[in-house]
């Protein structure tokens, strides 16, 4: 498997490979750190003209993945590569495209002081059209070790086939625990009646999903499931508990154009109470047609 | 894509542009009339112009073309044999060493400085005009005469496009297609409506065109004869970014040329057929709307195009706007590469070589431009009666100092190839050379000449005028700057960083 790294020389650099590092152990996973290089249109008409920036530039990025590089530790394998595009985003899609990537990681911001997530445009322009799950690294990811445990947010509606059967078989192939969650976001002003039949369909629900996934995991496999309620998304995402090296993995909304990525409104408004790293997996037309390792 | 591992320690390459080979004739003279901005030089440049030569101002803008073509064959050469983000920093260094080098620098900083705060104060001055005429309501044109608020508009604009800048964002190709062709458009639409105007008797001062206009030795003085050429250089700065294209353009071999030779073209008729026209409809006197008056020199298409072109002026407003404000954003690029490679050359304190990680722009330099284009704005608009007229007179001089050191280095650079072949000693030598001096010569003259209090607009300091103090003043500073740095770092004087050198073929 090969994933795809947005290094940045900053903060946000550091989050994205700590957290490729830790979603590669043991999976014996390629990392590859990509640099975009910011491709300067003759039409931009720079006056007087030069020709030295970029190579002044490129000794630069040399410099800052052969930093890059150095952070990832010997078990895994990590290769550099410089990218000429015309912006970050689409510099890393097209990585992932030529390089058949499986997965792309980045930090999702250095900015956001009060919040672990907050999605700065690189990443913004990811989650509306890469082809391959983005895993976004919150602010401050330091951790290097395995991951513990995969939660799969399970939607109240059909179509979410492909991002349970990427938990699915994730957790099968790293031997984890898998916790499907449904999130209820109860009606502030609540008639009791609906939203106890809310929470009700949310775990028929979440319950049907889990039979579905119990049935296809391995043997050893340990799945559970939960519904998280409060007034609002947020809400009930902080209601659950997380482990340390825990991931969530949610899919791409349903306005996604065919094998791209859309973040939906609930996935943004989990993004803002989360504290842990989440991957979000695009809609493919032929779910599971095409089975393959993807995280 | 080049790679390196975490396991080996070799070092890859870029690669280098997908952008190579995009720009066919017409793409490569859009860029050129870009560069130049002609909506925005002949609002800037045509009152001074009018003012040094009167109505001779025709004729000295054929003659200005003269040292510019000479000088950018030059550049084109050193261009080519020393790719460097320094320019003429590196390239002075390299042919003079480090003491004529670094002054050469500063001076290419200085000019882009200048013209970032004049762009930025012309952009502001259409702005409010702008306002006026979409709301109806004359009295907010006025608004820019309000200092306070002028000021802070202007360094809103510096601040925006520093802003834009540093993210690295462009103007793209159909954007500059747009903003070329709504340019040359309007500015035809002008000198239509002027000459119309004229035929029809409701010009202001309608003055019959004569072929005296032509004559450059119908100048009065050689003092206005070489103030008019030093800002005649201004309005075509700019168009030498076609002769220096090569691997973006589909043709190396033959679209520079001609991509250079018709931008002149297109420049040199939309140049002389609004000089004509402004010229014949309003004369050079100093009546109400007269191109001799000199509240109306610092941007004469804010006073005449209203009279001229009627409810249309609107069009004016928007194509002189937009122009400074795609002309403001890219040319911010350039002080900062400047600084930059200074910087990296050890030149300059090492902040100045920052990168930020996030644009992969030059962070500090960015920053520091936009500081100096504020500050130079703000002393110039306090100490001065016209601003603009004097930050464009000063700008000439600037381009003047930094040319003429560009063009020498290149005669010096490749002294021993010189006699190699009839191209060589045309391009390397006798071009540049003369260019070089004829630059120089302009450039002390204009220099001694603007020590008369009553030069440019007529502001002075302590009985100097004020174009001198800002044009000396500016490379004074940059001497004392580059004596501050030689006691901090002496590294780059003594030739460790950049090596003097000759070209050997």
């Amino acid at each position: 498997m090969r994933y795809i790294v947005g290094y940045t020389a900053d903060e946000r650099g550091k989050d994205a490979v700590s957290l490729a590092i830790a979603l590669a152990r043991r999976q014996d996973a390629e990392l590859h750190l990509v640099m975009v290089m910011p491709e300067s249109s003759p039409f931009n008409a720079v006056y007087p003209p030069e020709r030295g920036y970029e190579d002044i530039l490129s000794v630069q990025l040399q410099e800052w993945l052969a930093e890059g590089l150095a952070l990832v530790p010997d078990d895994v394998t990590a290769k550099a590569h410089v990218i000429s595009a015309e912006s970050q985003a689409e510099g890393l899609i097209h990585a992932a495209e030529t390089s058949g990537a499986e997965l792309i990681v980045i930090g999702a911001s250095s900015r956001g002081l009060r919040r672990r997530f907050s999605v700065g445009s690189v990443a913004g322009t990811l989650l509306h059209a890469s082809p391959v799950p983005v895993a976004l690294a919150p602010q401050g990811y330091r951790r290097l070790d395995p991951i513990t445990r995969l939660t799969c947010a399970v939607g109240t509606r059909a179509g979410a086939d492909d991002v349970i059967y990427v938990a699915v078989d994730s957790a099968g192939r790293r031997q984890l625990a898998l916790r499907l969650v449904s999130l209820v976001a109860l009606d502030p002003a609540p008639s009791d009646e609906t939203d106890a039949s809310a929470v009700e369909r949310a775990h028929d629900h979440a319950n049907t999903r889990l039979a579905e996934a119990a049935g296809s995991l391995a043997a050893g496999g340990r799945v559970s499931v939960e519904v998280a309620q409060g007034s609002s998304v947020e809400e009930a995402v902080e209601s659950l508990t997380w482990d340390e090296g825990e991931i969530l993995l949610v899919g791409s909304s349903r306005l996604a154009q065919h094998s791209r990525l859309f973040l939906g409104a609930t996935a943004n408004k989990m993004l803002r109470a989360l504290t842990v790293p989440m991957v979000v997996v695009p809609r493919s037309h032929t779910p599971s047609t095409e089975p393959r390792e993807v995280l | 894509m080049s790679t390196v591992s975490n396991k080996d320690n070799r070092t890859g390459l870029s690669s280098k542009g997908l952008n190579s080979g995009s720009v066919g004739l017409l793409g490569a003279v859009v860029i050129g009339v870009s560069c130049i901005a002609p909506a925005y030089t002949l609002t800037a440049a045509l009152g001074p112009t009018v003012a040094e030569v009167g109505v001779q101002l025709p004729a000295i803008f054929l003659v200005g073309f003269i040292p510019m073509i000479l000088v950018a064959l030059g550049y084109r050469e050193l261009n080519n044999a020393m790719p460097d983000a320094g320019t003429s920093f590196t390239w002075a260094t390299r042919a003079f060493g480090p003491w004529i080098g670094w002054m050469g620098g500063w001076g290419l900083i200085a000019a882009t400085i200048i013209v970032l705060s004049n762009l930025a104060a012309v952009a502001v001055d259409f702005f409010y005009l702008m306002l006026a005429q979409l709301t109806g309501n004359p009295s907010l044109a006025d608004l820019t005469l309000n200092l306070p608020l002028n000021i802070a508009t202007t360094l809103v604009f510096v601040a925006l496009a520093c802003w834009v800048s540093y993210r690295g964002m462009e103007t793209t190709k159909a954007v500059q297609y747009v903003l070329v062709g709504f340019q040359l458009l309007v500015l035809g639409w002008f000198a239509i409506a002027a000459f119309a105007h004229v035929a029809g008797g409701t010009a202001f001062d309608a003055t019959a065109i004569s072929p005296e206009w032509f004559n450059p030795f119908a100048v009065e003085s050689f003092s206005a004869f070489a103030a008019g050429v030093s800002l005649s250089i201004f309005v075509y700065w700019g168009w030498d970014v076609t002769l220096t294209m090569n691997e973006e353009t589909k043709d190396p071999e033959r679209t520079p040329g001609r991509a250079a030779t018709l931008t002149v073209l297109v420049i040199v008729v939309i140049y002389i057929t609004v000089a004509l026209a402004t010229l014949s409809y309003a004369g050079v006197g100093d009546g109400e709307l007269g191109a001799g008056n000199e509240d109306n020199q610092g941007s004469i298409f804010a006073v005449l195009a209203g009279p001229v072109m009627g409810p249309f002026a609107i069009l004016m407003s928007l194509t002189v706007l937009s122009s400074s404000a795609a002309s403001l954003q890219s040319t911010f690029v350039s002080p900062a590469r400047t600084l930059l490679a200074m910087g990296h050359y050890k030149a300059l304190p090492s902040s100045y070589s920052k990168i930020s990680p996030t644009f992969k722009s030059p962070s500090y330099a960015t920053i520091a431009a936009a500081v100096a284009a504020s500050g130079f704005y703000v002393v110039t608009r306090i100490v001065s009666e016209n601003a603009l007229y004097d930050t464009i007179t000063a700008l000439g001089l600037m381009i003047c100092f930094y040319y003429g050191i560009t063009a020498l280095a290149c005669v010096w650079y490749f002294r021993a190839v010189a006699l190699s072949s009839p191209r060589a000693f045309l391009l390397k030598f006798l071009a540049p050379l003369v260019g070089g001096a004829i630059l120089l010569v302009m450039f002390f003259k204009t220099a001694s000449d603007s020590m008369d209090p009553s030069y440019g607009s007529g502001s002075s300091i302590g009985g100097v005028g004020l174009v001198f103090v800002l044009g000396l003043g500016v490379i004074l500073l940059g001497a004392v700057l580059m004596l501050v740095m030689y006691r901090v770092n002496p590294a780059f004087f003594r030739g460790e960083t950049l090596r003097k050198g000759v070209a050997s073929r």
